[in-house]
């Protein structure tokens, strides 16, 4: 039980309830039995936490090996034994601070309740020895780990929808990409609009804005903020997706210069964004509406790997997974010279650098084999 | 972490799976197998790829119903599977849509820590342009601050989160004054004990 004693960093840390383990549960129906026998209890974000608690260390020096198995599950930022904690004879408490909350989960998951040189761990999270930073960051991380995942089971089900619907809309990708009538454009123009603006100035961002022939190429994946109304629109206009993105890719031309003012407003739900928020001052203008024009191969190659980087970069969708402790970088920043034989060049500057870049991976085996020839002294 | 894995994965089974338990905890006469289901659903909404099968099954209004129940083991795993599925837009926007928002400040003033805790962060989940008017009243305010000088620092850090994140500093500034020359325990709404 809680002891509310002084709070002077000299007492005793209370003993809270959550670090308690409590009794498994007896009398569950057989359909509802897990794996393991569990007790009765609801786990919240705010029982969780990158700070782990484990008791029953024997005291007999293994602190090492104790930091050594945790680490298995992630990085370890801080660990330290706590000394004043009521602890049973002969053992040792520790506190283990994880840079993730995943790795903290995983620790937990198989550091508890297992053997360890003969004392029986006990592991539990240690929320209270966040500090507020701690636990704001800790809420934003999940919060957007959530939407991501819906977003992302929600896209799941459209390709799932798009599949079995295949033979129906393949045909109709065909006819309508040919036409690229003005209804399909409006409408999608519209579903465009209708989610927020950093959706729709997301899939332009980063690469020059030409018109670009009919293909299948989906820029519009991730949307950064969460929209009901983007998994409402997977589900009624879905049928013709690659048609939606290309009417809206289209309609990016006229459609940026009404969205370049609210490029700033990027949600802070997808920390991915921030550092790509960075308008083309100018962009090659076309100025009548839009329209296909030819195009050389190399330039259509080099915009849709751009794209297909930027897709995950921008959003930060790399891995679902992965939680996303503040804002990643963007891979490469995209700069437009506003002239294509610049952009040209700079595109085969940026191509060698990532050759180049690469390189290093090579060379740690190749420095192995030249340590066995004798060197030569200068 | 209890979530009730003896089932496959596969989407349908666990559709299923979730609809037994909703099923049990409506016909089941024995308040300690409702406890049970309520945790085990509470535990599904910490997995987002459930929720879209909870909100099919009414689970949001099962959770809001259990606010109002003497048994405070289901007002706490009520308030703790709200608190996980309100992470979600679509959830916090049907929540919001029911007007139940005096039912989760109800629970600021629960004896429960773990209770109070989850009603301070679905409180922050629930907390849009439109809502803010309610989630952020001046009785909310003053709750606030008196835990934001608890003894517990999980609850003192909420607190301060809900403080500076979701208020702005002349509501703080006024709730405050308000609270002037007044015992904190004196307002009368308890700090939890554990």
């Amino acid at each position: 039980m809680a002891a509310f004693g002084n709070s002077s960093c000299w007492s005793t840390p209370e003993v809270y309830k959550h670090h308690e383990q409590q009794n498994i549960c007896p009398s569950r129906p057989k359909y509802r039995e897990g794996r393991r026998p569990k007790a009765v209890k609801v786990y919240t974000i705010n029982l969780e936490s990158r700070y782990l608690m484990v008791q029953g260390v024997p005291a007999i020096g293994v602190m090492t090996e104790l930091i050594q198995l945790s680490a298995l599950y992630g990085a370890v930022e801080e660990y330290r034994v706590l000394d004043e904690y009521p602890a049973e004879e002969f053992t040792e408490v520790y506190l283990i601070k994880f840079q993730k909350l995943t790795s903290a989960r995983a620790a937990k998951r198989h550091m508890d309740e297992k053997s360890f040189f003969g004392g029986l761990l006990h592991v539990c999270y240690a929320p209270e020895y966040e500090t507020v930073e701690d636990t704001r960051l800790k809420l934003q991380d999940r919060r957007r780990y959530v939407n991501r995942t819906t977003q992302n089971k929600a896209k799941e089900q459209d390709q799932e929808d798009e599949k079995s619907k295949n033979p129906m809309s393949s045909d109709t990708v065909a006819t309508t990409a040919r036409t690229s009538s003005g209804d399909n454009q409006r409408s999608s123009d519209t579903s465009n609009k209708g989610e927020t603006s950093s959706t729709s100035h997301g899939h332009y961002l980063g690469f020059p804005l030409l018109p670009l022939p009919p293909q299948e190429f989906p820029p519009y994946r991730h949307a950064p903020s969460n929209d009901l109304s983007y998994s409402y629109q997977a589900n009624q206009c879905r049928t013709i997706p690659t048609e939606d993105k290309m009417g809206s890719l289209h309609n990016a031309i006229d459609t940026k210069q009404q969205l370049a003012p609210i490029v700033s407003s990027v949600p802070s739900s997808s920390g991915g964004d921030r550092g790509i928020v960075k308008r083309l001052s100018k962009n090659p203008p076309p100025a009548a509406p839009p329209r296909f024009v030819p195009r050389t191969t190399d330039l259509e190659n080099r915009k849709r790997k751009m794209v297909e980087t930027n897709k995950d970069s921008l959003f930060g969708f790399v891995d679902k997974n992965e939680t996303l402790i503040g804002p990643k970088l963007p891979e490469r920043p995209k700069m437009d010279m506003a002239d294509e034989s610049l952009n040209t060049t700079a595109n085969m500057i940026r191509n060698t650098l990532k050759k180049v870049a690469s390189v290093p991976e090579v060379k740690p085996t190749k420095t192995k084999t030249k340590s066995a020839k004798p060197r030569r002294r200068i | 972490m209890m979530s009730g894995k003896g089932r496959s994965a596969t989407g349908s089974d666990r559709f299923e799976y979730l609809q037994t338990l909703v099923t049990e905890f409506q016909d089941t006469d024995s308040d300690e197998a409702k406890e049970q289901v309520l945790a085990n659903l509470a535990n599904f909404a910490y997995d987002p790829r459930n929720l879209e099968d909870l909100r099919t099954l009414q689970v949001i209004e099962l959770f809001l119903d259990m606010l109002t129940e003497e048994n405070e083991n289901f007002v706490e795993f009520g308030i703790g599977g709200l608190c996980n599925l309100s992470m979600d837009r679509e959830c916090r926007d049907q929540i919001l849509q029911s007007e139940a928002l005096p039912l989760v400040t109800g629970c600021l003033s629960s004896r429960r820590e773990e209770t109070v805790l989850s009603a301070i962060t679905t409180l922050m989940n629930l907390t849009t342009a439109a809502s803010r008017s309610q989630t952020t009243d001046t009785a909310v305010l003053q709750c606030m601050l008196r835990f934001s000088i608890s003894q517990s620092p999980r609850l003192r850090n909420l607190a301060s989160v809900f403080l500076q994140d979701c208020c702005t500093e002349e509501q703080v500034a006024r709730a405050e004054a308000q609270m002037q020359g007044h015992h904190p325990t004196a307002l009368g709404i308890p700090l939890p004990k554990d």
